[in-house]
């Protein structure tokens, strides 16, 4: 047998060896990747109104029931009206309300962006104001680490908490992130409307920027009930 | 025969100190620098990283005899990058937020210089067992000197280990400070040429 028929097969047996392998890793683990997936989301909502903190370790049953006894789930619908679980479509918008004792605390909106390398996703939250954010977190995204890959660490959402996504004028801004530190960068009366940004990562923050007004700009509906029944 | 003069011993033995992976043959630096901020990051990628040295030593071992010479680096790699996505998936089903931390180093364990080294010089040209020993030694090298640089670094960086307050409020309100330097990359590039130099200086005599 040549050396060059010999080298293909041990390389097709290789392959499919390696690939069997894996394929069996994966699909015998996959229950416990998307349980995992799904109590990380949980986690990011709680996170996103401060109900925990990000360096303390928690069981996952202590984040279950923090979750079932304190966050709701419903939807609206284009126009901002509450849609009933049954009746939903395809259309119609997921809100996350922090309730407690009856009465709700903040709305954590999803948040779904483009980003530089892939879509980065995450929860935003809004006080009962319906005007000041309580928190920003992201769970999964694709962005350079040690650059874009920073938006995932506490320095970075925590500014965040605090900022409104209004203008002085009551128009809908969003919260957008900075080219540099806010600060230096933007003025006085705008200050309130801007995060700091992450050096080296310009695009990513261009994105997220963009992605988060999106995403305010499907809501508006809901937040202007919100804010008119604050008022 | 003294245990201390078997081949085994030596196989497994020398790679641990006198010629560390790390310290000694300054390979693998960059996860040594990037995983090493928390004590806790550190120990699992060493595991993770022991792991595939010593299952990639032991397999490709297994198969010297029948591996075509032409083809030998891509078939290194192919059995590196199935251990290296094997642990990934592991870590991903049982210790997500760590994995979450780790995001790509463990994906980049292929990239590691000290498994494809550890493969091309030994594990061509040995048997199985000692193989094993070698993977399992380089590893525990490496991992030595990765925890050793995260004590160091999470220490004086953050003033915890695994994430626990050590230093004691007392001597933060005496005025002691968190280095902050630590936990960036190049206090790590210190610490490992403190590390090489006590190595170098050591192992001369």
């Amino acid at each position: 047998m040549s050396n060059h028929i010999k080298s293909i097969i041990f390389a097709a047996v290789l392959s499919i060896v390696c690939g069997s392998l894996l394929t069996l890793a994966s699909t015998g683990l996959k229950e416990y990747h998307l349980k995992n997936i799904a109590l990380d989301k949980q986690k990011n909502i709680l996170k996103s109104v401060g109900l925990i903190q990000e360096d303390k370790a928690l069981s996952t049953d202590t984040i279950e029931e923090l979750y079932t006894n304190s966050i709701r789930q419903m939807w609206v619908d284009f126009e901002g009206k509450i849609v009933p679980k049954q009746q939903k479509g395809t259309k119609d918008l997921p809100v996350y309300l922090h309730v407690k004792n009856g009465n709700i605390q903040s709305y954590i909106i999803p948040v779904d962006s483009r980003g530089l390398w892939g879509r980065i996703s995450g929860y935003l939250a809004l006080k009962k104001d319906g005007v000041t954010v309580s928190g920003f977190t992201v769970y999964n995204h694709s962005e350079t680490p040690g650059l874009g890959g920073e938006i995932d660490k506490r320095w970075f959402q925590k500014n965040f908490a605090g900022k409104k996504i209004l203008d002085d004028r009551g128009k809908l801004v969003s919260v957008a992130i900075a080219k540099g530190r806010v600060a230096d960068k933007i003025p006085e009366s705008r200050q309130k409307n801007f995060v700091d940004g992450i050096s080296g990562a310009t695009l990513t923050g261009k994105f997220l920027s963009g992605g988060l007004k999106l995403t305010l700009i499907e809501y508006e509906p809901l937040l202007k009930k919100i804010q008119k029944k604050e008022d | 025969m003294k245990i201390t003069r078997t081949k085994a011993f030596k196989v497994f033995f020398t790679p641990i100190w006198e010629s560390n992976p790390v310290s000694g043959q300054i390979l693998g630096i960059c996860s040594a620098l990037a995983v090493t901020v928390q004590l806790k990051t550190a120990i699992v990628m060493s595991l993770a990283l022991t792991f595939v040295l010593a299952f990639s030593n032991f397999s490709i071992s297994l198969m010297r005899n029948l591996i075509p010479r032409n083809i030998r680096i891509i078939v290194e790699l192919t059995v590196i990058a199935t251990l290296v996505i094997f642990a990934d998936q592991v870590l991903k089903a049982f210790l997500y937020d760590i994995s979450k931390q780790l995001s790509i180093f463990v994906g980049l364990i292929i990239t590691n210089c000290i498994i494809m080294g550890r493969a091309e010089t030994y594990a061509l040209g040995n048997p199985p067992f000692l193989s094993l020993l070698d993977g399992i030694g380089n590893g525990l090298g490496y991992s030595q000197i990765l925890i050793t640089v995260a004590i160091m670094r999470e220490l004086l960086g953050a003033g915890k280990l695994f994430g626990f307050q050590v230093i004691p409020d007392a001597l933060y309100a005496a005025g002691y400070k968190n280095m902050g330097f630590m936990v960036l990359a190049p206090g790590a590039f210190i610490a490992i040429g403190l590390i090489v130099w006590l190595q170098k200086t050591v192992s001369k005599e």
